[in-house]
């Protein structure tokens, strides 16, 4: 993991000094985790791609206002908070940005072999605020302080948001979970 | 402590290091209720983690996306491609403004040597009509003298 910073930090500096060839390695690197963020996040898979598309040229052209290369990936997701709530807000000005959720396969008597499809359901009824708490900590493995530099808001938020998210989770799955042990 | 003092959630999050993670195991292992929670958190989290990664439906490509590439002056530009340009423009600066400054030089300068000359010029013919003023009255002096009129 160091290995990798320092060498993503190599690449930074090079792009930089505008190596558009350590640039296009940086976003191979970062492309598939910042697009299933997005996708998770504003639910679309298309919407999801033109916004990663946006991002990566953002940062691209932002790159030299960056004051520390360590810190690339939650300023990268800074960048893809603001492209998404910034298209949500767009697309519902007002209430939650998912109203509908994908799958519906968490409400009633589920199968095991449905899970995955309720854990979907199941992020798809939270918040938008508590959806994106959970993306960035569960599946891309933030610590709290570099979520609260990514969200740009308190620490004490981020875990407000995130533990009420775990509770309605926990909920929400349940019964998945009860029918997978049994 | 108690167990609303430990933060499950944290650490089933591995947010907890250290000595609290140490305090909050060695708590869980003497708690049913807190090892309960903690088991529901974890079955929860494993939940999560069945929900796979997907594939972006087509690669974001910059090699061949003009917008992306730096422009001619970014390419070539640098701090001593900047120094170089500010000594460049110096120089064409002086060659161009320098000339001007020296025929501006050798423009007084001959304007007033033509004045001095023409000064000493006036001078020696002021000189020369008082030499002549002179030798006119001595020849009328002497020619009165000769022929034996006075001037009276």
């Amino acid at each position: 993991m160091i290995f990798r910073e320092v060498e993503d930090r190599d690449l930074i500096a090079k792009a930089r000094r505008g190596d558009v060839e350590a640039y296009n390695l940086l976003v191979s690197r970062w492309e598939r985790r910042v697009f299933n963020y997005l996708l998770r996040l504003i639910g679309h898979r298309e919407d999801a791609m033109d916004v990663s598309q946006e991002v990566f040229l953002k940062a691209y052209q932002n790159l030299p206002k960056l004051d520390d290369a360590a810190k690339f990936s939650s300023w990268l997701f800074r960048i893809a908070h603001n492209e998404a709530f910034s298209l949500l807000r767009r697309r519902r000005p007002e209430g939650d940005f998912l109203a509908e959720p994908v799958s519906r396969a968490a409400e009633g008597r589920l199968l095991p072999l449905e899970l995955s499809l309720a854990v979907e359901g199941a992020l798809n009824r939270l918040s938008s605020d508590q959806r994106e708490a959970v993306l960035l900590k569960v599946y891309q493995g933030f610590k709290f302080e570099e979520m609260a530099e990514i969200l740009e808001c308190p620490v004490s938020t981020v875990k407000s948001r995130l533990y009420t998210a775990l509770e309605l989770l926990k909920t929400a799955l349940s019964p998945a979970l009860l029918r997978g042990e049994s | 402590m108690n167990c609303t003092d430990y933060d499950w959630k944290a650490y089933a999050l591995g947010e907890l290091g250290g000595k609290d993670r140490e305090q909050a195991e060695a708590h869980a292992n003497s708690c049913r209720a807190c090892r309960e929670e903690l088991a529901g958190l974890r079955l929860t989290l494993d939940a999560l983690s069945t929900l796979r990664e997907e594939e972006a439906p087509r690669r974001i490509a910059f090699v061949s996306d003009k917008v992306f590439e730096p422009r001619w002056w970014q390419r070539i530009w640098s701090p001593t491609f900047a120094g170089a340009c500010v000594i460049a423009l110096a120089v064409v600066v002086h060659a161009l403004v320098e000339p001007v400054r020296v025929d501006r030089q050798v423009d007084a300068a001959v304007a007033k040597a033509v004045l001095q000359i023409e000064a000493r010029y006036a001078a020696q013919n002021q000189n020369l009509e008082a030499d002549n003023d002179l030798l006119k009255k001595e020849n009328n002096r002497m020619y009165m003298e000769k022929t034996g009129l006075s001037h009276q």
